[in-house]
């Protein structure tokens, strides 16, 4: 049930403010006391195999990706299937860069490749052998400038918990054009919000065109094992400009991969992407900002 | 147009409120017999009371104020006032001219008057021209088992045929595949947007402050309009006429205490009564100091003051006022409804009787951190009804009774504000401009009886529904994106809806025992609630039809046939029905309802269609009594934009149900009751598949309520005991225990696709469920 209480809190926060979240963790008390979960045994169809893609550009100078497999039927136990041989390009609007297949289904450009703002990128595949039905795929996104990151800031609440909790600030003076933003946290400069239910992606609504003092992005609770910092602990913080689309598209994920519930969200759907003729998945594009700062001793 | 229609509305009712008026008052050789019927032990009165001429077969039902009307040719006559759980009285009489009868029914289980009256059964359920209407005494209720030793009238209802719960505990109901906002759940005329406490699991009613319920699943009286598929009218007590009495109990949840007596003996009486849960007063010795400030509670409080200035006037002041709080030291959350009520009866003779209310309800929340620092904020939300409401009941004949009126109200809708609170707060205001509209509607009906077995019933509402400014409205392109607004200055009518609601209902006779009923009507709603999951939460805001949504409509047809055994001590029916549902209102996948200006575009506009077969045995009388009933229904929804435009089964589309409530009167101490309920398990949407996405799966869904959730079932338990009398005692005392879902099954309250963390490839299905079996006790004193 406590699983549960976290899933309500993902839920929520994508949309309104990230204090939010402790808000149905409140309202689900009651039901902490007289709810229990088990596992039981559901039969499930199978329905027609799509092709998913994975596929980011920022403005990183770096090999960038874009990861091409195929949905399984549910229970299925195994990583899902590569797709290889496909022919991956991206297209600037002007020039067209082709992508090198370096392990099965991973598909890199140059590592000295980068991503430049106010560029719109079409993404372009083309399958050895049809997937659903088709062969060629592709997807457009633009890539839009970030202001950057003043600075980030850490404060501990001792009360909060059972042994405290660490509250990742940042502070950025925020255009007036309307932006949303994905934010990825690194722990000694390795990413550590790897699993997409925990990034923290926002709109502007309420910061719009101010100067944004201190917005909570992240939070390390104490006790939980994996989240402990210690002092001299690097946190970095990165902000990235995502498109309107993939601000929704991520939204929608953390919607699904979390399950439901009669209380919060709306029935289960699938979810939309932005690669043409029915596949899964999203190509996305988008500048970046990072500061970092050191854990301090409490 | 516009205006010749807005004309012929009025036209249409002024002539009405004349044509009664100046009526003739008598017919030659007929005389009218009018008055109240009440409790005797208490002088409250009676709703729905039956007075009927033995030799004409005459008869007619008091209304919501107890008040009933006779008109019958001069002569000696036989009058029969009866009701249910109340002794049966004669009462002979020579009518020579009007005359006012105001009759006193001695409960059946009273030790009141050693009279020896013999309790008759009547067949009141064969011969009234009403379908799929339920009326529940508070008494019943108070018997059949409940949640927590919480009675709850909206729990009770939810075991009558055709009424579903929403999810489990839940007091959210759907009436034959409709939606839960599509319930008009009234008390003392006033409106309640928000019927739930706890996050549904209780409603707001406190049993000890009502006096009467009744559901109506189909045939909507032309009085009552603006939803499509229920009214619930749930009526206060009006307070004891006789003596000062205090009633209350102490439960595993909550407490409660209701204080009621005469003001001036036998003109004006009072009832107050206050419910409030207690859970959080353990806190305070909790070991945490976290813990120990939390809060986490609801407390109702119903007041009714009523006054009798004489025979031709009364007046009433209802109140009511709940909450829920919630808070912790992240956190505060607290919602509630608050409603108001005054009436005015008034008699311009014995024929004709004028109901006058002035009304005001209000539901609002607001939630928001308490923190003090810059992330501290605070969001709130409300709605206001005003509403005023002319009712006449015109007893013309013996043969015809008109019911006309007129009712408009306001809305006021503040769907959202947000800001922070602190000077050093880091965001800014967010508003959701405020909507107001008007909403009117009149009405004209009659009972009518042709001859001795047909009796027909047929109304016309009429209703409009007007936007008003200020206001700001958006406006959306195919693909529902906005693409631009307008903003309407103050008292700008900008929009408006207008329509018919013919209803029209007939009993005809086979014989004493038995009849066939059928009915038609149509029903227009103008507000809906944004709520996208099964149960919903306080947060869901009620948002009204703008040019962008149009009115909810339905056309609802049933048939029934009515029969009772054994002397009518046994009533059986058999009805049908088929409903559309026009403008039904879906959300798109994935909508975000709460502050969000552009709301309506996450809305999608379809129609549905449900029918059914409803069967029902029920035992009134005697040691062993209840209700067992069985139920066939279905509920589809086709919308363009959902699902492929397929049809897809509607959210609270269960098959099956069956419904056992049994009572089981031991000796004068000791009652048992128990209840059992089956239903198909909820229509769902589960994965056919999935994905890997962002180190996480991703299913691949289904259609739309593809799949179903296990079947539900549960059966509860309870007993009541009363104490023994003692000469020393001054009070009456009694023990209610209880036992929800008895053999334990673990119903799921939903079901859910997850893996495991450490090798996400590993998927499973994984039920919650929420209450295994619970006891619980409570102890009532009443003196």
């Amino acid at each position: 049930m406590v699983k549960d209480i976290f899933k309500a809190e993902n839920r929520v926060n994508g949309r309104l403010f990230r204090k939010l979240s402790l808000l149905p963790l409140m309202l689900m008390l009651l039901m902490t006391a007289v709810s229990c979960t088990e596992r039981i045994d559901i039969k499930l169809d199978d329905s027609y195999t799509r092709l998913v893609v994975e596929g980011q550009l920022s403005t990183d100078t770096m090999a960038h990706a874009v990861v091409l497999t195929t949905t399984t039927s549910y229970y299925d136990p195994q990583a899902p299937p590569p797709v290889q041989g496909a022919t991956v390009t991206l297209f600037d609007g002007k020039d067209t860069t082709y992508l090198t297949e370096t392990r099965p289904g991973y598909y890199m450009t140059e590592p000295d490749f980068y991503g430049v703002p106010g560029k719109n990128y079409t993404l372009n595949i083309r399958l050895r052998e049809p997937i659903g039905g088709h062969s060629d795929y592709s997807a457009q996104s633009f890539l839009h400038p970030v202001a950057p990151l003043d600075s980030i800031g850490m404060q501990f609440h001792g009360d909060w918990g059972s042994k405290g909790v660490w509250d990742v600030k940042c502070y950025v003076m925020e255009p007036p054009t309307v932006d949303y933003y994905r934010f990825l946290i690194y722990k000694n400069h390795e990413l550590f919000t790897k699993i997409i239910r925990y990034w923290f992606v926002t709109d502007d609504k309420f910061f719009n065109g101010v100067y944004a003092k201190g917005a909570t992005v992240s939070y390390f609770r104490q006790d939980n094992e994996h989240e402990i910092l210690n002092a001299g602990d690097t946190i970095t913080v990165e902000a990235d400009n995502i498109t309107k689309e993939y601000y929704n598209y991520v939204l929608e994920v953390q919607t699904e991969v979390q399950g439901t519930n009669p209380l919060f969200g709306g029935p289960p759907a699938n979810v939309k992407g932005n690669i043409s003729n029915g596949a899964i998945g999203f190509f996305s594009t988008f500048d970046l900002t990072r500061k970092s700062t050191i854990t301090p001793s409490r | 147009m516009k205006r010749y229609h807005i004309l012929l509305l009025y036209s249409f009712w002024i002539f009405a409120f004349t044509g009664s008026i100046s009526a003739n008052p008598g017919e030659t050789g007929r005389f009218t017999i009018s008055g109240h019927v009440k409790d005797a032990a208490t002088g409250e009165v009676l709703i729905g009371a039956t007075v009927f001429e033995t030799s004409l077969k005459s008869g007619v039902a008091t209304n919501p104020y107890g008040f009933y009307s006779l008109n019958l040719p001069s002569g000696s006559h036989t009058l029969r006032f009866s009701f249910l759980g109340y002794k049966t009285q004669n009462k002979e009489i020579d009518l020579t001219n009007d005359v006012t009868i105001d009759i006193a029914l001695l409960p059946e289980n009273s030790e009141l008057g050693e009279v020896e009256i013999r309790s008759e059964r009547t067949n009141d359920n064969v011969i009234k021209p009403e379908m799929g209407t339920i009326r529940l005494d508070v008494n019943t209720i108070k018997h059949i088992p409940a949640l927590l030793g919480e009675v709850d009238i909206i729990k009770a209802i939810q075991l009558l045929p055709g009424v579903q719960s929403t999810s489990e505990g839940s007091t959210g109901f759907s009436v034959r595949g409709g939606n839960s906002d599509q319930n008009l759940i009234i008390l003392d005329e006033a409106t309640v947007y928000n019927a739930s406490h706890l996050m549904g699991f209780f409603s707001v009613f406190n049993n000890d402050a009502l006096k009467d319920v009744t559901l109506y699943k189909g045939d909507i009286p032309a009085a009552y309009g603006g939803r499509l598929s229920s009214l619930l009218d749930v009526r206060m007590k009006d307070g004891n006429a006789k003596k000062f009495k205090a009633t209350g109990g102490v439960g595993t949840v909550s407490s409660r205490l209701t204080l009621e007596g005469p003001i001036i003996k036998d003109r004006t009486t009072f009832v107050v009564s206050g419910r409030r849960t207690y859970a959080d007063l353990f806190l305070p010795f909790a070991k945490d100091k976290q813990v120990r400030d939390n809060k986490l509670f609801f407390y109702d409080l119903n007041l009714k003051v009523t006054d009798i200035i004489n025979e031709k006037n009364r007046i009433y002041f209802s109140g009511y006022l709940g909450r829920d709080i919630f808070k912790n030291q992240f956190a505060e959350m607290g919602f509630g409804n608050t409603t108001g009520s005054f009436r005015w009866n008034h008699l311009f003779s014995s024929k004709l009787f004028l109901n006058v209310s002035a009304i005001y309800s209000k539901f609002d929340y607001n939630l928001g951190s308490p923190t003090g620092d810059a992330n501290a904020f605070n969001w709130f939300s409300n709605m206001r009804d005003h509403n005023i409401r002319l009712d006449f009941t015109y007893y013309m004949n013996s043969n015809n009774t008109l019911k006309y009126g007129w009712i408009t109200t306001f809305h006021e809708f503040e769907p959202g504000t947000a800001r922070g609170t602190s000077s050093a707060s880091i965001f800014t205001e967010f508003k959701l401009p405020a909507e107001y509209a008007l909403e009117h509607g009149i009405y004209l009906s009659n009972e009518q009886k042709i001859g001795a077995n047909l009796t027909l019933k047929y109304g016309l509402r009429i209703t409009a529904f007007q936007n008003v400014g200020s206001g700001t409205y958006y406006r959306f392109d195919s693909l529902f994106n906005p693409i631009d607004s307008v903003v309407y200055g103050k008292l700008d009518f900008f929009h408006t809806y207008k329509g018919l609601e013919p209803r029209f209902a007939f009993v005809y006779l086979l014989d004493e025992y038995s009849s066939i009923k059928g009915h038609y009507s149509h029903t227009r709603q103008y507000v809906a609630l944004a709520q996208n999951s099964t149960a919903g939460t306080p947060l869901d805001i009620w948002f009204p039809s703008t040019p962008n949504i149009a009115p909810q409509v339905a056309d609802q047809f049933s048939l029934g046939y009515f029969r009772n055994l054994l002397d009518n001590s046994i009533e059986t029916s058999v009805e049908v029905y088929y409903k559309k549902v026009g403008n039904v209102i879906d959300f798109r996948d994935h909508a975000q309802l709460l502050l969000n200006q552009y709301m309506e575009g996450e809305l999608r506009i379809g129609k549905g269609y449900s029918y059914g077969v409803e069967l029902m045995i029920r035992k009134d009388k005697g040691k062993l009594n209840g209700w067992v009933s069985y139920c066939y229904s279905r509920s589809w929804r086709i919308l363009k934009d959902i699902n492929d435009g397929n049809r897809y089964p509607a959210p609270y589309d269960k098959p099956n149900s069956v419904n056992v409530v049994l009572n089981y009167t031991v000796n004068k101490r000791i009652e048992a009751s128990t209840t059992w309920v089956y239903a198909s398990g909820l229509p769902v949407t589960f994965p056919t598949g999935r994905a890997v996405i962002g180190n996480a799966i991703l299913p691949i869904y289904s259609d739309r309520n593809a799949y179903r959730m296990p079947a539900y079932h549960r059966l509860d338990l309870a007993v009541s005991i009363k104490e023994k009398d003692k000469h020393w005692k001054k009070w009456k005392g009694e023990w209610n225990i209880s036992i929800y879902n008895a053999y334990n099954r673990k119903n799921a309250w939903t079901i859910n696709f997850e893996y495991d963390p450490k090798d996400i490839y590993t998927t499973y299905a994984v039920k919650t469920y929420l209450f295994s079996i619970i006891p619980a006790i409570t102890y009532n004193i009443s003196f």
